[in-house]
């Protein structure tokens, strides 16, 4: 199944054997977590369809929120961060994981990070393709503003890879990490409107808007894809500009200092 | 001829506290009493130029700096300040069993590691049968790793380092391991001729043997400094006067 989505897209590029390599890593990653590729790609997919259903049933039963589309405010929600989390602690192990290959070929060691977080992001890909039958079917306008919904895919797989690399530094230094990553990655999702409104957030929390690049991301996908509109663009260009700054330190980081954690492995 | 390799003074130090973890709270302890870890210097001052197409052997008992230095080769490690290491082409390290993941089949280890070292899918494909036809493999290749025999995965091993067209090759007690006679004798008539064929050759052996028939060059490490570097003969001699 991985292989018959992805494949015929990675022919499309030129013969590049560094993204091969890299597409390779990943699709062999994605294998190895989710026990092969059919039955694999069910427990990928039911996951999120699981934690949302305890969810919507909580929010709407218990604490009786009305949001319009709720199951799918809170679906798209979940699955970014779910995404963002998984990719991010996944790379905290990284380096430990391909010593095998660190310790005897010469390559760059990006590369890494890029497959490990691309293997995340194929469970992301098929589980926003469930949305997408579920958005349409369900009913909210379709406009051309859904045009935009790439960019903030772009831009959430940029923000993972960047922290994947400051944690994986981190971890060098600070072996427990993982246990402050996790709180904060709690942190995180309640401090971002993912299952309260929107207008809440912005009432309680406004600002926090542009201090957790997540929360600007979802509400900018929400705008495109729920309500039909125009991202606010400034928000946009500001998460874009956060991501990609955060990369570019990560990676300098990263590359001063990983040496010495496979010195420490 | 060209250098292949060139090692400018090169010295690694590794610095360890006992008994202690990376941990924040320990991060902050170590602030505070300002105890300062344990330097346990595993590579003293190297200096080395080793040409396209040598047969190199480095020699010396355990904990001598050998294996330290071809990690120091392959990029894993970076060296003290003040060294400088160049390497001109694709290095692979050879020891048993390294370099796959025993997760994986053979196939996915053959596309993963062929395209770390360079080569395009389409390359690796056309020489996936060569491979597997050379590691005696044919029945197993969809096998994980993990149900293999260790002398199947250093052949496997073998036969991919073979076929990827490596420039470099960092033997690390490698041919003790590579299985069945009739394998090792395959595998050393290879080895015979890879010398034409221009490739570079660094065996870290304690089969002495092996390093007289095959090396130019050998290097004798102790403690970390090099004691010796000439041909096998001198070398091999002064190894056993100094240890016995």
């Amino acid at each position: 199944m991985i292989n018959r989505v992805f494949k015929p897209i990675l022919e499309l590029l030129p013969e590049n054997n560094r993204w091969e390599r890299i597409w390779k890593l990943a699709q062999v990653d994605f294998q190895k977590r989710y026990y092969g590729n059919r039955l694999g790609l069910f427990w990928a997919l039911l996951n999120p369809l699981f934690q949302l259903g305890v969810y919507y049933i909580v929010f709407t039963n218990v604490f009786s929120v009305s949001i319009p589309y709720f199951a799918l405010y809170m679906f798209i929600g979940l699955l970014f961060w779910m995404f963002f989390s998984e990719a991010t602690t996944k790379s905290i192990q990284t380096l430990i994981n391909y010593r095998y290959l660190i310790e005897n070929i010469q390559f760059n060691k990006i590369d890494l990070f890029l497959s490990s977080t691309l293997s995340s992001f194929m469970g992301f890909a098929f589980n926003l393709a469930v949305f997408f039958v579920i958005a349409l079917s369900l009913g909210p306008p379709v406009t051309l503003n859904f045009l935009y919904f790439p960019l903030f895919v772009v831009n959430i797989f940029l923000l993972a890879l960047a922290f994947g690399l400051l944690l994986s530094t981190l971890n060098i230094y600070l072996k427990d990490i993982h246990h402050v990553w996790d709180m904060v990655t709690l942190l995180g999702i309640w401090l971002a409107p993912v299952f309260y409104s929107e207008d809440l957030f912005e009432k309680k929390l406004g600002f926090l808007m542009y201090a957790n690049p997540f929360a600007g991301i979802i509400i900018n996908v929400r705008k495109t894809v729920l309500y039909g509109q125009a991202p606010d663009f400034l928000l946009c260009f500001y998460n874009f500009a956060f991501a990609i700054l955060l990369l570019v330190l990560c990676n300098l980081l990263f590359r001063r200092f990983s040496h010495k954690a496979i010195e420490k492995l | 001829m060209d250098t292949v390799i060139s090692l400018k003074n090169i010295s690694k130090t590794f610095y360890i506290r006992e008994g202690h973890h990376d941990s924040i709270r320990e991060k902050v302890f170590n602030l505070l009493k300002g105890d300062p870890p344990r330097s346990i210097p595993a590579l003293k001052d190297i200096s080395l130029d080793i040409k396209k197409g040598e047969n190199f052997g480095i020699i010396g008992r355990n904990g001598s700096g050998k294996s330290t230095l071809l990690k120091l080769i392959i990029g894993a490690y970076r060296p003290d300040k003040g060294g400088r290491i160049t390497v001109n082409g694709k290095v692979i390290r050879l020891a048993l069993g390294m370099g796959f993941d025993p997760e994986l089949s053979a196939r996915d280890n053959i596309y993963v590691n062929g395209s770390i070292l360079g080569l395009t899918f389409r390359q690796i494909g056309k020489k996936f049968d060569d491979i597997i036809g050379f590691a005696e493999l044919e029945k197993f290749v969809d096998t994980q790793l993990k149900f293999y025999s260790s002398g199947m995965v250093s052949r496997l091993a073998f036969a991919v380092a073979l076929h990827t067209e490596a420039d470099i090759f960092l033997m690390d007690e490698f041919f003790g391991g590579v299985g069945d006679e009739g394998f090792k004798e395959k595998s050393e008539k290879v080895f015979q001729q890879s010398f034409v064929e221009g490739r570079t050759i660094l065996y870290v052996s304690h089969q002495l043997d092996t390093i007289q028939e095959y090396c130019d060059r050998v290097l004798l490490l102790n403690m970390g400094e090099a004691v010796a570097l000439g041909s096998p003969k001198e070398v091999l001699n002064q190894y056993k006067q100094f240890f016995h």
